[in-house]
């Protein structure tokens, strides 16, 4: 028997592949890099949008006390702050206006009154101001009327109705998330890919791989080629993915669901499967190949399949989730790499459907690696020329 | 252990690259595979090494046939060249020696014994890449010759070598024979290597077309031309006692003449000495060259009238 069984080939051969990315400069720079993607992925819209807002009233006279505090109250809620500058007169206000140093500018709160408006500023801070303006008017007004302050209290602690968000995902922010997600996964699978399929074609026109047959057999070399390389992109896309998740769950500052974390783990767990289906295609692709620059050509029709799938994602999946052909995309196992963690991000995916996905896809793969395994052995015993898929599979 | 191969055929779609090759290598007697560019040469050592599966025929070790395991104590070194030339040469020996299945420390040992044997001793932590053309060639060798094998094919070793590269090469492959190792190796520069092995295989589109020691097939070939310095002769009577034997060449003082396999070149020398003072003579054997062109002329009219091909001396086996 072989000094190396099986899996001590395919450990040889991945652990080659991987000491050598290791000892190169531009690999440990591109993963540092994307380590940092990762954290900026989070830390970014944080510094950017996680911050409470500032708008300027101004009020000509003291404002009433009563304004500020329901304004204050609001802006909890709202994520804003409101700071108040007294200025003498109307025309006072309005130029702090023009110039951009308020947001709105409030004349009083009795009947008649006026609310300056910034022609730039958002709708939501005038239309707060003046909820609030009409609301101390009507409490005015109440107790002008007689009634006692525990009734007004009564009357202004009416309950607003409950809102209920509705829309074609279950949370923004949290399908935004698969959105970027499915960028990561999509530029991963067709580089790593990329990687698998060069790495094939280098090592078949150096003739490395012929030393390597007379002791390997062609299927240790292949899984250990697509272990290695494939253990590679799974670093790389998980040194973006594993910062941001923790980032995610560590939580505060972006409004985020808990589930956006399991997002991320969950498209890392899509990333080992896609790649488990195309990895060995592409090196079976690869294995066509005289030279290292016929890569691009070759894996063509694999990197077809990969930009469909992607570009059905994000042109049909993310307008409509739940539509019968996103539904079917997200399942096939073709493309459900790239588009079932999309539609997931959604929220409204019932959780057999991703089971159903996973297991299509795993079944896929075996079958693909078995008939790549076949045109890999043949492809790279075949020098000379680029050689099609039905020499391959006809000799 | 002796590398045979018997009634080897390989076609690629509808070509044709082996046509029945037989082969014998024996161990302790450094071999060629002579041929042509095109010949089939590349392909033979690639179904001998188990990288192509041969359509008829099959490869045997000392009697029996090949199993994949018995190729692990094989060495390989293809025609095209090519290294990682990110990794350092230490590595790239000890990453070749464990894929033969020698264990972490072993593999490490032979790298650095070989490195020194090869000249390479002070580059074992040095890339590939910042290697000299001519160490990338010695560093190729070595990854053939790592795990020690018993049998080591290489395919045009020589070419692209500078002639102390040669001269280097050629000891490194004869300290493995004298060890007793199988040595094959492949080259079209057939005058190249006419002194360097002690046997050949000559092949051509995809035949084994000679075969045997190289110097007796040059010496039983019917191509020899005995060559005499004989001042002032007169007359070439004494010729008669030797039919086959033509004057290619007569001079005032000489005579060149061409024998065939079955005369005594001795006994032709003496028949001159006894007519007149042969002042000077030498044997010129044909090279491996024009063998070869005789051998392929041979089989070309082989197949149309079919002369008995063992009647010029050469061992025809197709």
């Amino acid at each position: 028997m072989t000094a190396t069984g099986f899996s001590g080939g395919v450990r040889l051969v991945a652990g080659r592949a991987i000491a050598e990315a290791w000892a190169s400069r531009s690999w440990r720079i591109i993963t540092g890099v994307s380590v940092l993607i990762g954290i900026a992925l989070v830390v970014v819209p944080r510094l950017l949008g996680g911050g409470t807002t500032q708008y300027t009233l101004a009020t000509v006279g003291e404002a009433p006390p009563g304004l500020l505090a329901a304004l204050q109250a609001a802006g909890e809620a709202g994520e804003f702050a409101v700071t108040v500058r007294t200025v003498p007169d109307a025309a006072a206000a309005e130029a702090l206006l023009r110039d951009g140093d308020a947001d709105a500018a409030l004349t009083g709160v009795a009947p008649g009154s006026t609310l300056y408006v910034a022609e730039r500023a958002d709708r939501t801070f005038p239309a707060l101001v003046s909820q609030a303006a009409l609301s101390l008017a009507i409490t005015d007004q109440l107790a002008q009327a007689g009634l006692s302050p525990d009734e007004i209290a009564a009357i202004q602690a009416t309950p607003p109705p409950v809102q209920v968000p509705v829309g074609r995902v279950a949370d923004e922010g949290r399908a935004g998330v698969g959105f970027v997600s499915g960028i990561l996964l999509y530029l991963a699978l067709i580089l790593t890919g990329t990687a698998i399929a060069t790495a094939v074609a280098t090592e078949k026109s150096s003739r490395i791989s012929e030393v390597l047959l007379t002791a390997l057999r062609p299927t240790q070399l292949l899984v250990g080629t697509v272990l290695g390389v494939g253990l590679l992109g799974l670093a790389q896309i998980a040194a973006i993915a594993v910062p941001a998740a923790i980032g995610l769950a560590a939580g505060g500052g972006i409004d985020l669901p808990a589930s956006t974390t399991g997002d991320i783990l969950l498209a890392l767990a899509w990333f080992v499967l896609g790649l488990g289906m195309y990895a060995f295609v592409f090196a079976a692709l690869g294995a066509l190949v005289d030279k290292p620059t016929e890569v691009g050509a070759a894996t063509m029709p694999a990197n077809l399949v990969l930009v469909a799938s992607y570009m059905f994602a994000v042109i049909v999946t993310i307008q409509d989730p739940n539509g019968w052909a996103s539904t079917a995309a997200s399942i096939f196992p073709v493309s459900a790499p790239l588009v079932m963690p999309i539609r997931w991000a959604s929220g409204l995916v019932p959780p057999w459907q991703l089971v159903l996905a996973m297991a299509l896809v795993a079944i896929t793969a075996v079958a693909l690696a078995l008939v790549a395994s076949r045109i890999y052995a043949r492809g790279l015993t075949r020098t000379g020329r680029r050689i099609t898929l039905r020499e391959v599979l006809a000799g | 252990m002796v590398l045979e191969a018997r009634g080897l055929t390989h076609r690629f779609g509808d070509r044709t690259a082996l046509a029945g090759v037989d082969l014998a290598v024996r161990p302790g007697v450094l071999t060629g595979l002579l041929g042509p560019n095109g010949a089939g040469k590349t392909t033979l050592m690639r179904v001998l090494l188990g990288i192509l599966e041969p359509d008829e025929g099959e490869v045997r070790t000392d009697g029996r046939p090949v199993a994949f395991s018995d190729r692990q104590r094989w060495g390989y070194m293809p025609q095209e060249r090519g290294l990682y030339p990110a990794m350092t040469a230490g590595a790239q020996l000890t990453y070749f020696a464990r894929v033969h299945g020698l264990d972490r420390t072993t593999a490490q040992a032979r790298a650095r014994t070989l490195l020194a044997e090869l000249g390479l001793g002070d580059r074992f932590d040095q890339k590939v890449e910042q290697l000299s053309g001519g160490m990338q060639q010695r560093l190729q060798l070595g990854t053939a010759l790592v795990h020690d094998p018993d049998v080591i094919v290489l395919d045009e070793p020589f070419a692209g070598l500078d002639p102390v590269a040669v001269e280097e090469l050629t000891v490194t492959l004869r300290a493995r024979v004298a060890a007793g190792r199988t040595v094959l190796l492949s080259s079209h520069q057939l005058d190249l290597v006419q002194d360097l092995c002690e046997e050949i295989v000559m092949v051509d589109h995809g035949r084994t077309v000679l075969a045997g020691p190289v110097a007796e097939l040059r010496a039983s070939s019917g191509r020899r031309q005995l060559r005499l310095g004989i001042p002032g002769h007169d007359g070439r009577d004494w010729l008669a006692a030797f039919p086959g034997v033509v004057v290619v060449d007569e001079a005032v003082d000489a005579l060149r003449l061409s024998l065939p396999a079955e005369v005594d070149a001795l006994a032709v020398l003496d028949a001159a000495r006894r007519t007149a003072p042969v002042v000077d003579f030498g044997l010129d054997l044909p090279t491996l060259s024009q063998l070869f062109l005789a051998a392929v002329e041979d089989g070309a009219t082989a197949d149309s009238v079919a002369p008995p091909a063992a009647a010029l001396g050469t061992e025809v086996r197709s």
